[in-house]
């Protein structure tokens, strides 16, 4: 009889060969991120979860060994702020920079077939407002960007709802698995801000950047005291008139803290003052003027940390070669780079985000530029990984390769970061994934490109 | 550190320097003294002593100003530098919840040009595209300090109101010939009458606004516990005016615009501070005094538009004759440069003295404000904000050749024109250096593009 | 021969009436041509300078003008405006700059301007006394609307006083503008706030890559060249006069620009798009004067070389980019006058005509010699639009057009007592001195 379940439980086993109860990568050298490398040791990862990691580890029986001799394994990388994943965000197949100097073109959202909402005519009319809506509800397990986000290297994105003045809530989603439900870290990380809807006339209100403040701000009076009247409705009802139930306000309320975009240096300090007003936790977003040494100052000062945008602002191409550009677009595009060593040095917390690239190849150059200009590669690893979780208050669970934390690892061949290095594997809870071979022509890992030199610029 | 390219070498006063002197200029004081020759001591960031001869402290810096004139520090009372992300919020006629101190631009190189035309100190007002528009703020040109550090400690606020084509204009582009007007976007008021109506029905609610607040604070005065009254940017402002803590400046053109907006305010209990541009403000320069408003003007624009049809360059004398406080501004970031020859064009049409017409550009301005007892005039105790010319700053032929402000040098036209090379050839390197950089690049991919195809 | 002599007499006295006849003594006189001459008098018969000098005796019934304690120069020229063409520039309908159409050199500035439009007294009153006008926005694509267009039309000379625009006339076709193409930019500036962001925003936005935008700019200059061929073309069936052959106004209108006898005005900026219209003016063997040429320092060499003379718009602008020096609009003047380049001042923009001598003395302070400024303002102009024979400075034989100041009319305090032109003393005062003394006697 024990031999009779025995071999039904094998035959399951064999059903299901492609998720092994255990895996052991051993012999590798293994960049932990919390401690020093182990130049050579062993991971065993069990039920989703690291199970052991040291230079002496004992491979239990039933896992499946991998040999990771010459390979070095690694926290799977997290995208600090990330669209992967949110549908309409995906930018659109064929890349044609326009001419213009600085940043790159930035994704474009779907034609939607809701006809648009009459222009505002005030805060009350809650313009482009969606502070309820929450990634970890909008995602979709079929985007594309997660699977060239494993072949990066990533495992994980802090993804968020970006369109909007408030966005929505932001979770920390793996990027791989069977139900949205199953991707979830952490469901509610903190609220999305931009200004960059105020779109001049014709759009309603708000038209300038003055108007959005005053519109954000207006909003967190309205939850103070939405929330001072629902508590005091709670308590006793009657004779009261009922609060207005006002979803957006809920949603701000339920926030645990705000994003808010900076990428020039007065932009930092106005936020940060901005942030202190309205007393709200908050993380800087763009970050192109990190490298002032004043960004640093005021970071520190509010305690503040910062993501890092990885699109590098480049020169345009194409462009007129009579036009001399002004020495502030020159000096950022020579500087910006320099930003997470500088910041670095001056103890400020930071990490890395896509802002947009999705491309491993991308991704990859665009750390390695970091590097170049100063950043270690262990700070860049945690800027990728340890820090990122940090930021989030979800490093308790991932970021780093410990025990008891979440199976997300990133495998290569050779450093991470350099331009030969190829991924030979990522884990997400515990499950293998391959990255997919040739996702573009200039696919790391792929054949080379024998296209225009320009390309990938 | 990223400053821009232009005042990276703008030499500030040595540290410790906090006494200077500027000796044996011409300084045309606007104050009682008038116009003397002799010497001014400067003592942290005051105007400590002016006379004709002062002592000079030991370790004292020194200017040497023979020859050259010393004026206070230019006031342009309607600015829109330094603002960053648009000066309208126009998408609605009445938004006084829009404020410009929050988005104050230090980096705009405005502001370095101003300071080279002699001026220290700006109202930078929201633009003209509604009949309420945003909350103003006052900044000293501090070119190189930060937002928080340009802002004029302790002037009082303001707020900025438009009348005429402007605010009507915004909300409603001309349809084509024939066409109705369309309704989708167009925005209240379209008529003078209706603008007039925006600005009653803003008051309105505000009064009442007030009203539930005043209420809420005697209860809670009384000791009754309450949820106050939720707070509204927009009427919060509009609160304040009624209140008398900010001041109303109002863009106007049209005589009729300017007494409606007097009646207006008659009406509710408040006083407009100044009203800016007025160029019709000679038809109703005694209505202007009577009400006790400032006005503030072009020196000698006119018909680029219907409404300034009638403007004539005798509106600065008239008014000032009439019993106005009068000062001249520029609205543009150009003008704002040559202020010093625009109040010489007082002193042309309509014979106002040169030292009224300094004032205009100086003491006026601040009394608009109400810094006066800070700026506008060179006396012991009022903040050192010092203009130093080469020739009579009335004279086209003059140049600003060094601007204090609270006893800090922010500009010395001798350092900016021998610091010119040296930024050029910084620029140059930069140019050069990104040029290698992307030939390094391409020759990179070139060869790598030349590689055999690597094994999967 | 008495009766010769009577009729000479006669004549003399009958002159000696008329209103372009008078002496002004006691006066400084600052000829712009030679060193000044204090306290002479000028003799100005049937509307001619005729006399300069420290005694002249005024026939009996001349009219004397008290000149002690003033100044005479000759009146103004502003190389620069719509004068006469734009009444209120953010209203349409009182614009007639800026016609549709690529190529309308027949199109002529003269017969739109109206001589009773507000700017001539307004503008007068400060000295000027003839104008450039032209019939499209000097280059900068301003309110005046129109656009497109690469030939506007033939510029005008024109007098500031006068019953009709026949009396005005000085020279009808002066110049032919021409909007030489231009490499796109990628927006404009934005407007001052009187003009909300949003109007502004509706311009600006060019072409979004260097390569579209050369590929424009090559078809327009191409097609600016075709058109030049097919008037060359025209000119030797003209020529030939076969029969068959009919009159193109288009054409027509071209022929004196083939001929050399009317110069191009070309609005050109940047040293690249001055280059390119040399170029083009070589390639056509057209004369061309160049309008706003703000790249001094580097095309001066050129401009130099081939005597191409220019016209200098105001020094009341910023500079072009965050960069440049604060001073730049202002030491432009002084880089062509270092180059050896001729150039006059334009103001073009009708609301600041008056403030023409103003722009000159911003120059001053920034290193153009004095004497330079002022001829910018009046006799450099003059020769510029083959008028310097009859006008620009105080010389005998020359038409007496003339301000009479209370100082340097460079400076802004001073006063314009009184002004000639062609010898008759014109009205000062207009509109906006009425509507001060109205309003100033208000009770």
């Amino acid at each position: 009889m024990k031999n009779l379940v025995s071999a039904l439980l094998l035959c399951c086993a064999c059903a299901a060969a492609q998720t092994p109860s255990a895996v052991a990568i051993r012999n590798a050298k293994i960049v932990t991120v919390s401690g020093p490398v182990i130049s050579k040791g062993t991971v065993v990862l069990r039920n989703g979860l690291i199970e052991a990691v040291g230079e002496n580890v004992s491979i239990p029986a039933d896992a499946l060994v991998i040999d990771g001799e010459g390979l070095t394994v690694y926290p799977g990388l997290i995208d600090g702020l990330s669209t992967w994943g949110m549908p309409g965000t995906a930018a659109p197949a064929v890349t044609a920079t326009a001419g213009r100097g600085g940043r790159g073109a930035t994704p474009t959202p779907a034609a939607t077939t809701t006809p648009a909402p009459p222009p505002a005519r005030g805060p009350e009319d809650r313009p482009s407002t969606t502070s309820w809506l929450k990634a970890a509800d909008e995602v979709q397990p079929t985007d594309r960007r997660l699977e060239s986000g494993r072949s990066a290297g990533y495992t994980t994105a802090v993804v968020f709802p970006t369109r909007g003045f408030f966005a929505g809530h932001g979770a920390v989603l793996n990027l791989a698995g069977e139900k949205p439900g199953d991707m979830v870290i952490a469901p509610s990380v903190g609220q999305y801000i931009s200004v960059a809807g105020a779109r001049g006339f014709g759009g309603g209100f708000p038209s300038s950047l003055m108007g959005a403040i005053a519109y954000i701000r207006q909003i967190y009076l309205d939850a103070e005291h939405y929330a001072l009247v629902k508590q005091a409705y709670e308590r006793d009802p009657r004779g009261m008139k009922r609060p207005e139930y006002d979803r957006a306000l809920e949603g701000v309320l339920e926030s645990k803290r705000i994003l808010l975009p900076a990428n020039r240096e007065t932009e930092m300090d106005r936020m940060l003052r901005f942030a202190a007003e309205l007393k709200q936790p908050v993380i800087l977003y763009g970050m192109r003027e990190g490298f002032d040494p004043r960004a640093a100052d005021l970071l520190k000062k509010a305690n503040a940390p910062a993501l890092i945008s990885l699109k590098w602002p480049e020169k345009g191409r194409d462009t007129d070669p009579d036009e001399v550009e002004t020495y502030r677009t020159l000096e950022t595009r020579d500087k910006a780079p320099m930003a997470p060593a500088l910041l670095k040095k001056a103890g400020v917390r930071f990490a890395f985000y896509s802002d947009g690239l999705e491309q491993p190849r991308d991704l990859q150059r665009a750390v390695k530029k970091a590097i170049d200009a100063g950043l270690s590669r262990e700070d860049a690893v945690r800027a990728l990984t340890l820090s990122t979780a940090e930021i989030y208050g979800v490093d308790n669970r991932i970021g780093s390769i410990e025990k008891g934390k979440i199976a997300n690892l990133v495998v290569t061949r050779g450093d991470l970061f350099d331009d030969r290095t190829r991924i030979e594997m990522v884990f997400i809870d515990g499950v293998k994934h391959k990255p997919a071979l040739e996702i573009t022509p200039a696919g790391r890992g792929g054949a080379p490109t024998s296209g225009d030199p320009g390309d990938n610029q | 550190m990223i400053k821009t390219f232009v005042a990276a070498l703008v030499m500030l006063a040595p540290l410790g320097a906090e006494v200077t002197v500027i000796k044996n200029a011409t300084i045309m004081t606007e104050s009682s003294k008038g116009t003397i020759k002799g010497s001014i001591l400067v003592r942290d960031g005051k105007i400590a002593e002016v006379g004709e001869s002062v002592m000079v402290p030991q370790g004292a810096t020194v200017i040497d100003a023979s020859g050259q004139y010393v004026i206070p520090g230019i006031i342009d009372c309607h600015s829109h530098i330094a603002v960053d992300g648009g000066v309208n919020e126009g998408s609605v006629s009445v938004s006084s919840m829009a404020n410009i101190k929050d988005v104050i631009n230090p980096d705009d190189i405005g502001i370095y040009r101003a300071l080279a035309g002699g001026v220290t100190t700006a109202n930078i007002l929201h633009g003209s595209a509604n009949s309420i528009g945003g909350q103003t703020i006052v900044l000293k040109m501090r070119w190189g300090k930060d937002a928080q550090g340009m802002i004029f400690e302790g002037a009082m606020p303001g707020i900025k109101f438009a009348l005429g084509e402007n605010p009507k204009r915004a909300g409603n582009p001309t349809p084509a010939r024939g066409a109705a007007p369309n309704t989708q976007i167009a925005r209240y008021p379209a008529t003078r009458m209706g603008v007039e109506d925006t600005i009653r029905e803003a008051f309105n609610e505000a009064k009442a606004y007030k009203a539930s607040w005043d209420d809420y604070q005697a209860k809670v005065a009384k000791g009754e516990h309450l949820i106050p009254p939720r707070k509204d940017l927009k009427l919060e402002a509009l609160k304040e005016v009624l209140e008398g803590k900010r001041f109303v400046h109002a863009h106007c053109y049209r005589s009729d615009e300017i007494l409606m907006l007097i009646r207006v305010a008659d009406d509710y209990g408040f006083k407009i501070k100044t009203f800016q541009h007025v160029l019709e403000g000679y038809k109703v320069a005694k209505e202007i005094a009577a009400h006790g408003a400032g006005g503030s003007t072009f020196s000698d624009w006119w018909a680029y538009k219907a409404e300034a049809y009638d403007a004539i360059p005798y509106n600065a004398a008239i008014m000032a004759k009439k019993g106005v406080v009068v000062s001249l501004n520029s609205d543009d970031a150009e003008l704002m440069r040559r202020l010093n020859t625009e109040a010489a064009k007082a002193m042309k049409y309509g014979g106002i003295s040169e030292t009224e017409a300094l004032a205009m550009v100086t003491l006026n301005p601040a009394k608009q404000l109400a810094i006066d007892n800070r700026v506008g005039s060179i006396e012991a105790g009022k903040d050192a904000d010092l203009v130093i010319y080469d020739k009579n700053p009335l004279s086209n032929f003059a140049k600003v050749q060094k601007v204090m402000i609270d006893g800090q040098k922010y500009f010395d036209r001798d350092n900016e024109v021998s610091g010119r090379p040296a930024k050029q050839l910084e620029k140059q390197r930069l140019i050069d250096k990104e040029k290698q950089d992307q030939q390094r690049q391409t020759d990179a991919q070139k060869k790598a593009g030349q590689g055999a195809r690597r094994p999967q | 021969m008495k009766t010769v002599g009577l009729l000479i007499a006669f004549a003399i006295a009958a002159s000696a009436a008329a209103n372009d006849t008078f002496l002004i003594r006691n006066v400084d006189v600052y000829p712009v041509t030679g060193a000044e001459m204090k306290g002479v008098s000028v003799l100005v018969q049937d509307g001619k300078i005729v006399d300069i000098g420290a005694k002249i005796t005024p026939p009996k019934g001349m009219k004397v003008v008290e000149g002690k304690g003033l100044r005479v120069y000759p009146g103004m020229i502003d190389s620069g405006t719509e004068l006469g063409l734009s009444e209120v520039s953010a209203e349409r309908v009182t614009v007639d700059t800026g016609e549709l159409g690529e190529f309308m050199p027949q199109l002529r500035a003269l017969v739109a301007v109206n001589p009773e439009s507000e700017h001539f007294p307004v503008v007068r009153a400060n000295g000027i006394t003839s104008v450039m006008t032209y019939p499209a926005s000097g280059g900068r694509g301003g309110r005046g609307g129109g656009g497109g267009q690469i030939i506007a039309g033939q510029a005008a000379l024109i007098h500031m006083a006068g019953w009709t625009w026949e009396d005005m006339e000085i020279n009808r076709s002066a110049a032919v503008q021409i909007n030489f193409p231009a490499i796109a930019g990628r927006g404009g500036r934005g407007g001052n706030a009187d003009f909300p962001d949003e109007l502004v925003a509706l311009f600006g936005g060019g072409p979004a890559t260097y390569t579209e935008a050369k590929r424009q700019y090559d078809a327009q200059v191409a097609k600016l060249n075709e058109f030049f061929d097919a008037a060359r073309q025209y000119q030797k069936e003209r020529t030939a006069n076969a029969p068959g052959f009919r009159r193109d106004l288009k054409m027509e209108a071209m022929m004196p620009v083939l001929e050399g006898k009317v110069p191009a005005a070309v609005s050109a900026s940047r040293e690249r798009s001055i280059h390119d219209a040399i170029q083009f003016a070589e390639k056509q063997h057209i004369k061309i004067v160049i309008l706003q040429p703000r790249e001094i320092g580097k095309a001066g060499a050129e401009l130099k070389a081939k005597n191409i003379p220019v016209i200098l718009g105001r020094t009341e602008a910023l500079p072009e980019n965050e960069d440049a020096p604060y001073d730049e609009a202002f030491t432009i003047p002084a880089e062509a006058y270092k180059a050896g380049v001729k150039f006059a001042f334009g103001t073009f923009s009708n609301e600041f005509v008056r403030n023409l001598p103003y722009n000159a003395a911003r120059a001053v302070a920034f290193g153009l010699p004095y004497d330079e400024a002022l001829k910018a303002v009046t006799i450099n102009a003059a020769q510029i639009w083959g008028a310097g024979d009859k006008m620009g400075s105080i010389e005998k034989g020359k038409w007496a057009d003339l301000m009479v100041t209370t100082g340097d009319p460079l400076e802004i305090p001073t006063q314009i007592k009184y002004l000639y032109i062609k010898g008759k003393e014109v009205d000062i005062t207009n509109k906006q001195t009425r509507l001060y003394e109205k309003y100033l006697n208000r009770p």
